[in-house]
């Protein structure tokens, strides 16, 4: 995954795990604290992106480009553990500083679905957008402190208690209307369209032109799914959100977005959760250690010395071999010098030849 | 993409109900006459059984795609799950109940809903402990365990019985249809159909 990003240029930081509490940090009530010995204190860190925004300020970086950069490592946050949700997780994350751009979004979302896609599954990425909401609430004169509590309901789609919400405000007319109509819009892309009628003001049709710029830059939107009742976070997230999910799978693999002057003038990225990913994958995710199993100790050493790396078995019948490079995640398995695949893309004919010590 | 999908629903007088209302939105879900059975095939869906605090964690979970549970229980368990339809039935209140009369300080409140009861108290500026009871909890306002408790009132008929009053309501109950989040999303076209009926049947 590493390799990917920094392919596409995003260069690999090494950022501290100890932070100095910071109350406004956008997490910070799932922050775990602890005091050094003056009494200061500290927290571990329970997101990567205020010590990405901290080392975007330390570093020089030209003004008006783009900086990319990739993080990787454990996160802390002090929530009750539950199944899917573990206090202690591997995060990796992309962000994309200093521009604030179509072409930006895209880049992330292209990004997230390539991501997906690596891990060896089926992307599914839905785009929304929260800029989209606070401009519609903006618009429809929402006071803002019932605004948390409406993009709440909006957020778990609970119409009704959006229509109740409303008529408690005052709300009517079609500003209102437009508001009842976001929970409902998700589905197939081409759903934005439903949304134009909705966008009457010059907040909310920007917001709007900008996520069809962000939808026209895949050549085959249909891979794309539109949620325009993603309203979670709609204070921290300045435009779109997404996410990506995968077939028969419960819950998101990852999520990101923009979220301009929260920490950084221009900002956006994604993280995702190794754990998650490798409950989604049924399996781990780290490559297997070795890529056969072999009887023969002399055939061991042939296929070893070809680049293979190659475990001696501990069963020498032909199905307890095979029971055994199974468990241990092989893709082939040698009984003599004979060669029995397990994964579908293996060249038997190479690996025998190497096992018999002759050239393919 | 048709394959059936999964149905988790509480036990006792909502599944009746919620089965109807899916059966009259065009989900049948013929639940077999045993009822010590947790698992029910049906050629439209599979409906696990379970007790009503359970529901939104499988929806959560994604084990059940879709399900149908109290407002009540939904608020306690604070789960990320869409809540598209409120299907009406199984209404009640969640409220505040003091023995007739009270007005002294609430220093300590039961409840078997722990987080509403402390999310409630905290948005009054209630400084008061939240004892978790499993239930009969209107048994602690009586004996003195504590100076309230935070309960859903249907009729009320039990507080009359035992002397007890509503104070405040925190909130309106009643059952949601709640589908889960990726779900949604994966399978739009099946859900939102069954929505588009859900809705039209409560109209």
């Amino acid at each position: 995954m590493s390799d990917l990003y920094t392919r596409w240029g995003y260069q690999p930081v090494d950022l501290p795990a100890l932070e100095v509490y910071d109350a406004t940090h956008p997490k910070a009530e799932q922050a775990f604290t602890l005091t050094d010995p003056t009494g200061g204190l500290l927290s571990l860190r329970s997101d990567f992106t205020p010590a990405v925004a901290r080392y975007v300020a330390a570093h020089e970086f030209a003004a008006g480009a783009p900086v990319r950069l990739q993080v990787s490592g454990s996160v802390w946050q002090a929530i009750h553990p539950d199944v899917g949700r573990t206090r202690e997780f591997h995060q990796v994350g992309v962000e994309l500083v200093g521009v604030s751009h179509e072409r930006a979004d895209a880049e992330l979302v292209y990004l997230a679905r390539e991501t997906v896609r690596l891990a060896g599954l089926t992307p599914r990425v839905e785009l929304g957008s929260p800029g989209l909401l606070t401009a519609l609430m903006h618009e429809a004169g929402v006071p803002h402190d019932r605004r948390e509590a409406l993009a709440f309901a909006i957020d778990r789609k609970d119409v009704s208690d959006v229509e109740r919400q409303l008529a408690a405000a005052g709300i009517v007319g079609p500003t209102a209307d437009a508001l009842l109509a976001m929970p409902d819009l998700y589905g197939p892309v081409e759903r934005i369209d439903e949304a134009e009628r909705w966008a009457a003001g010059d907040a909310s049709r920007a917001q709007l032109r900008h996520l069809r710029g962000v939808i026209d830059a895949f050549d085959d939107p249909s891979e794309l799914l539109l949620d325009l009742g993603m309203a979670r976070r709609h204070t921290y997230y300045t435009g779109i959100t997404f996410r990506a999910y995968t077939p028969d799978f419960g819950q998101p693999l990852l999520g990101g977005g923009r979220y301009d002057g929260a920490l950084l003038p221009y900002a956006a990225g994604f993280s995702l959760s190794l754990e998650r990913l490798e409950r989604a994958l049924g399996a781990p995710v780290s490559e297997p250690a070795l890529d056969g199993l072999a009887v023969d100790d002399q055939v061991a050493d042939r296929l070893r010395q070809a680049g293979f790396r190659v475990a001696r078995s501990i069963a020498t019948d032909l199905d307890g071999v095979r029971r055994e490079a199974e468990r241990l995640g092989a893709k082939w398995f040698a009984v003599g010098s004979e060669i029995h695949a397990i994964a579908l893309d293996i060249n038997v004919n190479a690996i025998e030849a190497a096992a018999q010590g002759r050239d393919a | 993409m048709n394959k059936p999908l999964t149905v988790a629903l509480p036990k006792g007088r909502v599944l009746e109900q919620a089965q109807r209302a899916l059966a009259d939105a065009g989900l049948n879900l013929r639940l077999d006459v045993d009822d010590r059975k947790l698992r029910h095939e049906a050629p439209e869906g599979t409906v696990l059984v379970m007790r009503n605090h359970d529901v939104p964690k499988y929806v959560e979970l994604g084990v059940a795609e879709i399900g149908v549970v109290g407002k009540d229980v939904l608020e306690e368990a604070a789960v990320n799950v869409y809540e598209p339809v409120d299907l009406r039935f199984a209404a009640c209140r969640m409220s505040l109940i003091r023995p007739a009369g009270e007005t002294g300080p609430i220093r300590r409140v039961a409840s078997k809903y722990p987080h509403v009861a402390a999310r409630y108290l905290a948005g009054q500026g209630i400084d008061a402990d939240v004892v978790h009871l499993a239930g009969n909890v209107e048994l602690a306002c009586i004996s003195g365990l504590s100076d309230a408790v935070v309960d859903v009132v249907e009729t009320g008929s039990t507080l009359k019985a035992n002397d007890l009053e509503e104070v405040d309501v925190v909130f309106e109950s009643s059952a949601r249809f709640i589908v889960n989040r990726a779900a949604l999303k994966l399978r739009h076209a099946r859900l939102k159909d069954l929505i588009d009926r859900l809705r039209s049947g409560v109209q």
